[in-house]
């Protein structure tokens, strides 16, 4: 379809299948679709395969919830707000998840391949490291370097010898996700989306992947747009469905919009210390409530205006931040 | 009244103050360095404010050269974006690293070990005990020219070991893949070899790497002796070529720490 459909969240989420492989715009707890991460976990999906540049408090409400059966990608923490994602650290430790770890680089890689239609791209990073030890092939290792299935390749990765220079490389396998989630400032209700801020990695996932679920905050008349067409990222045929969702990226931070929610985020890494935590925090926060209204109307108007950011700066003034 | 470029005495400077000073002496003027969150940050504004005013800073989220008014608080802060140069994304900045153009990085851990193979993502090897994984840790320490990793040790010597348990990030000699030998790093990067760990500052003292790759006491921090260092390792540490002391905080640096680039206290608390 040339034009999006504007949908409802549900309704979006609702497209998504069990097993399918999922990705998600964002960087850490920067602009992630925390919305559609709620409604995942309400419509209780399973089984799905992440794949993820790097991860973040999204991606640990995911795993906890017990959606995730694969997760592939560099990093999972809450940046200062928590040491490292929980639920996923004790889903590792008990055997209870598969998942593959990557430097950086080679995950942006396999999705940037994903995103020019190449079956592969090389990279010199991480070599010599465990990430790279063949002992360490999770996904080999379980039997699911078959064939069998579209999103895992035959190899996790292939040293090469490039014919150019004689120089030994590392070759990663594209990475085509069925779905991308992205939280942005604006979109036009032709689908044409900007984003302020940070770019990170969302050209590149969003075009690798098949399918495109955009969360804005705001949907504006495209021609506000295509006044300053510099400024935007993807044309409307991109996106398959947008949703208007003003604050969907809460608890996570918005460039120029809001703030993260720190101390929301450090609650959750708390509670999550063990999957009782988890599951009591989820029932109070996800399950507890009807929809996204009922979350905003629940943490109240005081507290998401604590966190809005000052235009002029693109953060809050405000914010007490500090011990001083 | 000291003057502003006198060195602090014992007791008027915290074990983080020394470590945020020590780590920003690492940097040249005129060079580009990669941050991470944290007391990287610090280092990286001491550094601006002192010897290295036109140092740039990137940081691995995208933003390049910005000038902050209020310290961010991760790499991906609306804050680090401030008066940027260029704020675009990770393809870019990732392959600036990956083409040579980054001169020093500042990077943790939770294990380093002799060589300066990092740690950060699993304490004891795939069994152990899970942590955040490398994040940009690997990529940078792979291809930077120089690289700092700033690590606590005193009472820890569980993280200064012969052989980290799980290799995220490559030191001086690390396996060449798939037949495991153990090489100089050299060897397994061939062209896009760019250099590798340069030093480890911890609150213990200032490490470095010998012609063989191998960590030693360049200078020990106030108040602790060679030997101390040596205990709160795990491996029998070089202690032969220490220097002597490391220089403490100047005046002007812990004024910039405090009243400049943290005033709000969210690391120098």
């Amino acid at each position: 379809m040339a034009r999006p459909k504007v949908v409802s969240l549900t309704e979006a989420i609702g497209q998504i299948n069990d097993g399918d492989m999922l990705t998600f715009g964002g960087f850490t707890v920067w602009r992630r679709p925390m919305a559609a991460i709620y409604e995942l976990i309400r419509q209780k999906k399973r089984n799905l395969h992440l794949v993820e540049v790097n991860g973040g408090t999204h991606d640990d409400m995911l795993v906890g919830a017990g959606c995730v059966g694969i997760w592939e990608s560099s990093w999972c923490g809450h940046e200062l707000y928590g040491k490292f994602g929980s639920n996923l650290a004790r889903r590792i430790e008990k055997g209870e998840i598969l998942y593959e770890d990557w430097a950086h680089i080679h995950i942006l890689n396999r999705l940037t391949a994903g995103a020019k239609g190449l079956p592969f791209l090389p990279t010199y990073s991480a070599m010599g490291c465990d990430m790279l030890n063949p002992e360490n092939d999770n996904l080999g290792k379980a039997g699911l370097r078959n064939g069998s299935n579209p999103h895992i390749g035959k190899h996790k990765y292939m040293m090469y010898k490039e014919p150019f220079t004689d120089s030994e490389i590392v070759l990663v396998p594209a990475a085509n996700p069925d779905w991308c989630i992205t939280h942005v400032q604006m979109a036009g209700n032709e689908g044409t989306v900007r984003v302020e801020g940070l770019k990170f990695s969302d050209q590149e996932v969003i075009k690798a992947s098949k399918h495109n679920i955009i969360i804005t905050e705001q949907i504006v008349p495209e021609e506000y747009l295509r006044r300053e067409p510099t400024r935007n990222m993807l044309p409307g045929y991109l996106v398959d469905y947008i949703v208007e969702l003003p604050w969907g990226a809460h608890p996570t931070g918005l460039y120029g919009v809001h703030e993260p929610d720190g101390e929301f985020i450090a609650d959750f890494f708390k509670a999550t210390r063990t999957q009782e935590g988890f599951d009591q925090w989820a029932e109070e926060w996800i399950f507890g409530v009807k929809d996204f209204q009922e979350y905003l109307n629940k943490l109240g108007i005081s507290r998401l205006e604590s966190l809005r950011a000052n235009p002029a700066l693109g953060y809050s003034s405000t914010m007490k931040r500090g011990s001083r | 009244m000291e003057s502003k470029k006198g060195y602090s005495k014992p007791g008027e400077f915290k074990p983080m103050d020394l470590l945020a000073c020590a780590a920003a002496r690492e940097v040249k003027d005129g060079e580009i360095v990669f941050a991470g969150t944290g007391l990287p940050m610090l280092a990286i504004m001491v550094a601006q404010h002192t010897q290295a005013p036109t140092a740039v800073c990137i940081y691995e989220s995208g933003s390049i050269d910005g000038r902050p008014i209020d310290l961010p608080t991760s790499v991906a802060d609306a804050r680090c974006s401030y008066q940027a140069a260029v704020a675009d994304g990770l393809t870019d900045v990732f392959g600036q690293l990956q083409s040579g153009k980054v001169d020093l990085a500042y990077l943790g851990g939770a294990e380093v070990d002799l060589y300066g193979n990092v740690n950060c993502t699993f304490m004891g090897g795939p069994t152990g005990k899970r942590l955040t994984g490398s994040g940009g840790n690997s990529d940078i320490h792979s291809l930077a020219k120089r690289s700092v990793l700033i690590m606590p040790q005193l009472g820890q010597k569980r993280r200064f070991v012969e052989r980290v348990s799980y290799i995220t990030s490559p030191g001086w000699k690390i396996p060449h893949w798939p037949d495991k030998e153990w090489v100089p790093k050299q060897q397994v990067y061939g062209p896009a070899f760019n250099g590798g760990p340069a030093a480890v500052i911890s609150d213990m003292g200032v490490y470095r790497f010998d012609e063989q790759g191998e960590m030693y006491l360049d200078t020990v921090h106030p108040g602790f002796t060679p030997e101390e260092c040596r205990e709160n390792c795990s491996f029998e540490l070089n202690i032969a070529r220490c220097q002597g002391e490391t220089l403490t905080p100047t005046y002007e640096e812990l004024d910039l720490l405090y009243q400049v680039i943290d005033p709000e206290g969210i690391i120098m608390k």
